[in-house]
């Protein structure tokens, strides 16, 4: 493990932990965001650069930008005094539990065996350039590749008609304000 | 250890040269908006400095020039001035937060400049040269990346201004930078499309080629289409020109940064000056051959080839950066529907036609 490795997942472990500890939505927004960049940077230590990119143009560069829009104009003010109520802390606890007990042993059992040390050069011959990306998607993933990107675009129309669906009403030229009201 | 200390070097290289052209885009700004809109300019500072002192006095009548050009104004003067300034921090706004925005606006741009290449390669004392920070096949992509984190410094500053002009100006900017990303990105896949590669170096490398043995194959004759919009994108990313709407002083003050003062303001303008340099950079290693002369074949590996290159290359750049400040010292400002319509009516179906149109094209031939 290189030294940046090491502080890269330092920094990504308490920025995580961070996430959940501020009491201001906002600046948990924006240790997510550091989050994202974090393991953005280790995908890239491990030569994966095309995965590191679009998790920075996906998840850092889009997503986050319209969370912290919208919790920038609710203007939500910080949680004062107010625990997680026991059912609350109960929920988290198991829900927790059940994503390790169901996500770890499959990752984990792929890579028995293996020493930290085995486990990166592993991933990094396994090549994540875009020509490896690429050759992978559209020769052996191409019909789930293809079903995904249908599946995008309903939800792309879904929020066009949404969005629309109120427009008659809320026009600015229908509006009072062109009609000198 | 030898690789360290050329790494470092380039690092230093890189950094310096995203500096000075920003630098001189300010300059230029200053100067040449003072030459558009016939007045003098900045022509004080310097322009009458007297010395007695004999290590002083051969610098004087450059030094002197300086002034008179308004360089020594809008580098030293200014730079100092910002320097002493009252260092604002608006009532209620995280301290933090309204340092981090500024660097944060600033960093991604410099970032950028690490994946694309300033020179042909070339050997210097027997030890092989690639000039560039970051050698990563996914470069354009990462170009793209650092834009979209550029809008997360626009965003805080204009919601740690805690006022609605600057919520409102990052709101236009966030909006605005998001918007014209996508026709960005198309042209990105079309002239991957044309070149075959998602290196800028060899994209570069491959406009080296002549067309039908006469033509060079720059960028602008196979994509001129997409040449257009990625100008026009570039200016709107870079929140200047026709497009300021995110700073539109008739309407919101100054924007997202109304509540900045002192070094943090320069800084909010470093950025956009290197920004319209990143983008200056994109336009000639993309569209414009890079460090090729038309017709000329440089000898690949020597260094001085490689000198001329860069030469070549900044030329280009200074152009492009000269281009982008006229247009916007020369037309007004859109309204924010019409740029609205312009990126989504007619930018995106226009890069999206073109990048359909290239495929058949790449297909057939």
């Amino acid at each position: 493990m290189s030294f940046i490795e090491f502080i890269l997942g330092v920094a990504a472990l308490v920025s995580g932990i961070a996430v959940i500890s501020f009491r201001n939505p906002l600046y948990s927004a924006f240790a997510l965001v550091a989050n994202l960049l974090t393991i953005a940077g280790l995908y890239a230590l491990l030569n994966a650069h095309f995965l590191a990119v679009t998790q920075v143009v996906v998840y850092a560069g889009a997503i986050m930008v319209l969370v912290l829009f919208v919790l920038m104009l609710l203007n939500l003010k910080t949680e004062q005094g107010k625990q997680p109520g026991l059912a609350q802390l109960a929920t988290a606890v198991v829900g927790g539990i059940v994503l390790i007990v169901t996500a770890l042993p499959p990752v984990l059992s792929r890579f028995q065996g293996l020493s930290s040390h085995q486990l990166a050069d592993n991933v990094r011959a396994s090549e994540g350039t875009v020509q490896a990306i690429g050759q992978e998607l559209y020769s052996h993933y191409t019909v789930q590749f293809e079903l995904s990107s249908l599946v995008l675009l309903i939800g792309i129309v879904g929020a066009v008609m949404l969005a629309k669906r109120k427009q008659p009403q809320l026009g600015p030229r229908q509006g009072g304000l062109l009609k000198g009201e | 250890m030898i690789e360290l200390f050329i790494l470092l070097v380039k690092v230093f290289l890189v950094m310096n040269i995203a500096l000075v052209l920003g630098s001189l885009c300010t300059w230029i700004e200053r100067k040449g908006s003072a030459l558009i809109q016939d007045r003098v300019g900045a022509n004080r500072a310097g322009a009458f400095i007297e010395s007695d002192k004999w290590f002083v006095k051969p610098a004087l009548p450059f030094v002197r020039m300086m002034g008179w050009l308004g360089v020594i104004n809008t580098l030293l003067c200014d730079s100092v001035k910002g320097l002493w300034k009252e260092d604002f921090v608006p009532e209620g706004a995280s301290k933090f937060l309204h340092a981090a925005a500024p660097i944060i606006a600033v960093l991604p741009i410099m970032l950028a400049f690490a994946v694309l290449p300033l020179a042909p390669d070339f050997t210097l004392f027997g030890y092989y040269i690639h000039p560039r920070v970051a050698p990563i096949d996914a470069g354009l992509l990462f170009v793209l990346a650092m834009g979209s984190v550029a809008v997360y410094g626009v965003a805080i500053a204009g919601w740690t201004g805690n006022n609605k002009f600057s919520l409102l100006g990052s709101l236009r900017a966030a909006a605005q930078m998001i918007s014209y990303e996508l026709p960005m990105g198309l042209v990105f896949v079309a002239l991957i499309v044309v070149y075959g590669s998602l290196d800028v170096y060899t994209i570069v490398e491959r406009q080296g080629d002549l067309l039908w043995g006469f033509i060079p194959k720059w960028g602008v004759v196979m994509q001129p289409v997409s040449f257009v919009v990625l100008l026009l994108a570039g200016m709107a990313e870079t929140k200047r020109g026709p497009f300021d709407l995110p700073e539109a002083e008739s309407e919101l003050a100054a924007g997202y940064f109304t509540e900045y003062s002192g070094m943090k303001f320069l800084l909010f303008w470093l950025g956009e000056f290197c920004e319209i340099a990143l983008f200056a950079l994109l336009l000639a290693l993309l569209f414009f051959g890079g460090w090729h002369i038309p017709w000329v074949k440089l000898p690949e590996g020597v260094w001085w080839a490689a000198l001329v290159g860069h030469v070549v290359l900044m030329t280009k750049v200074v152009f492009f950066c000269l281009l982008q400040i006229v247009i916007r010292w020369t037309l007004p400002r859109f309204r924010y529907d019409q740029l609205m319509n312009l990126g989504w009516k007619m930018l995106l179906p226009v890069s999206l036609v073109n990048l359909a149109v290239t495929a058949i094209i790449k297909v057939l031939v």
